[in-house]
């Protein structure tokens, strides 16, 4: 009879064994990931709700009339979908990164090096949780939305497709940088000087079509354009691009940061030093 | 500086130790240093971050709404915004300076070398107060020139300007050496600034005239200081606001005075400090 996990035989301990995933460690990592997020659900949870609340009410008492549209829906219609986009991408931003980062000032980081996981189980763990947490926290904040006019959304699975994707790559982009990031600053710069931008001009409050000419291609080349139409498409049924090309596009750029990490970790980079 | 401090070297074997007149000045002056010093090693945090954030919001605010608001009263709406933005960040900087030097004193424990040294508690918090509001008035000419070349702002006023401007960064300083003092954790340090300080300059006027609110909202929005700070700034630009400049100048300076009565008792008792 050949051991099984956990059982020891003639005294002796024996190692634990697992098939071609490692499916306990996974889990372990998992709940580690998630468990870090929302033990501070005040803030993971309460304060992006607030903000999209916030976002929701400057924009509404600034309009005067009510019948404002952007691009062939009421305003709020098109923002709200916007703010629910905003919310779940900042937490797949800050999920990956600054767990990273926690790790490396505590100098526990290397720890995972040890572990009986491949470099794809720990990519793979990370961002499961990114984007379990960035469901999460887009579906709070879509339904406090509700309360200032949000909608029901027209194709619920579009919706968390489109969730699913944009955080699976921003959580991507959010392990890269979590692996280059030495201090907290080096964070805070990349989400400051790459990732707000990248997101805020990305058409979450205006629609692309707002925009000059010439800042038509630089807004269309970037891939959270696609989510945050996507998303909007999904809840309201408009959208400036086809969702379906712009579906295509993430799936790329996510295909590509998938390899990256995956080379970087199986590398150690910046982990064994 | 040194004046006051009549400082002897050592007669003799044994050396003598510094003495001065009623202010510390050197010690004052090397707190302020170190507080400066501070933000400045690491100005991308804090000087680039908060001017390309402000740039950031005048453009989505900017894009999406100047073609559906025009003008709020007479003013164009991108001039009406700007000051609104450019206070903002005055506001968050000063109180993210003095709140987070207390805040990682307290947390790397080296806040007992604040209270150790010869300086009174009056010269310890003039020395904070001056950092932040260092950081505040940085941010705010860096983010001013930059408004001024996008928006073309006016300025009706200048003393007005310099006024809030002062008075805001004073008020929100002092308001960060509160925070500092009796949050225990990053945690609540995150609270505070997330569901106090975001929501009220959010909510004070920066985007739209209050006069725009409902009755009841409108008392309600007279309450919140953040509005004078806002107001008061605006129309040091634009020559108009909604409360007019002495009721704006008189519950700057009241709060400031109240914060400051606070803050100084906080530090003479020890209130978290001194355990």
């Amino acid at each position: 009879m050949p051991p099984r996990n956990g059982i020891i035989l003639g005294g002796r301990p024996v190692a634990r064994r697992f098939g071609p995933v490692n499916c306990r460690g996974l889990a372990t990592m998992y709940k580690r990931e998630m468990l870090r997020g929302f033990k501070i659900w005040g803030i993971t949870l309460a304060a992006p709700t607030v903000r999209a609340l916030l976002f929701a009410s400057v924009f509404g008492l600034a309009i005067d009339r009510q019948d404002a549209m952007m691009g062939g829906v009421p305003f709020i219609d098109f923002l709200l979908p916007g703010l629910v986009a905003v919310a779940a991408l900042e937490r797949s931003f800050q999920s990956s990164a600054f767990s990273i980062v926690y790790d490396k000032n505590e100098g526990i980081f290397s720890d995972l090096a040890m572990l009986p996981l491949t470099p794809g189980e720990i990519v793979f763990g990370y961002a499961a949780a990114s984007v379990s947490a960035s469901l999460i926290v887009g579906a709070v904040v879509w339904a406090a939305l509700l309360l200032v006019g949000g909608a029901v959304p027209i194709a619920p699975l579009t919706l968390i497709f489109f969730v699913a994707l944009g955080s699976l790559m921003i959580g991507l982009f959010s392990q890269i940088t979590g692996l280059w990031a030495r201090k907290w600053d080096y964070l805070e710069s990349v989400q400051t000087f790459i990732f707000m931008p990248f997101v805020f001009l990305s058409g979450v409050f205006f629609s692309i079509d707002e925009l000059s000419a010439s800042a038509q291609p630089f807004a269309r080349t970037n891939p959270v354009f696609y989510i945050v139409d996507g998303i909007r498409f999904a809840i309201t049924g408009r959208a400036d691009a086809n969702p379906w090309v712009g579906a295509g596009v993430c799936v790329a750029v996510t295909v590509v940061l998938w390899v990256i990490v995956y080379r970087l970790f199986a590398a150690g980079y910046r982990m064994k030093s | 500086m040194t004046e006051m401090t009549r400082r002897r070297t050592g007669t003799g074997a044994v050396p003598r130790v510094r003495s001065f007149g009623y202010v510390n000045w050197r010690g004052v002056w090397t707190l302020y240093h170190r507080e400066v010093k501070r933000f400045l090693k690491v100005f991308t945090q804090t000087i680039a971050a908060p001017v390309v954030t402000t740039l950031l919001f005048y453009t989505i605010f900017s894009v999406a709404l100047e073609n559906r608001v025009g003008t709020v009263g007479s003013t164009p709406f991108v001039v009406f915004l700007a000051p609104g933005l450019i206070m903002m960040t005055i506001l968050q900087n000063s109180f993210a300076n003095t709140s987070s030097s207390i805040m990682v004193s307290k947390v790397q424990g080296n806040i007992v070398d604040v209270l150790m040294p010869p300086i009174s508690p009056l010269e310890m918090m003039c020395a904070y107060i001056a950092g932040g509001v260092t950081r505040g008035m940085i941010v705010a000419i860096a983010s001013t020139t930059a408004m001024f070349f996008l928006v073309g702002l006016p300025f009706e006023n200048p003393g007005a300007i310099a006024f809030f401007a002062l008075s805001a960064s004073v008020m929100l300083a002092l308001l960060g050496m509160i925070a500092g003092i009796w949050a225990d954790k990053f945690d609540h340090m995150a609270a505070i600034t997330n569901f106090v300080i975001v929501p009220l300059s959010f909510l004070s006027g920066t985007f739209y005239s209050i006069e725009r609110l409902p009755e009841a909202w409108q008392a309600f929005a007279r309450f919140n200081p953040f509005f004078y700070a806002i107001d008061g700034f605006r129309y040091g630009f634009i020559g108009q606001g909604d409360a007019g400049f002495w009721l704006g100048a008189a519950v700057m300076l009241g709060i400031d005075l109240v914060l400051f009565l606070i803050v100084r008792r906080m530090l003479v008792t020890g209130y978290k400090l001194k355990s």
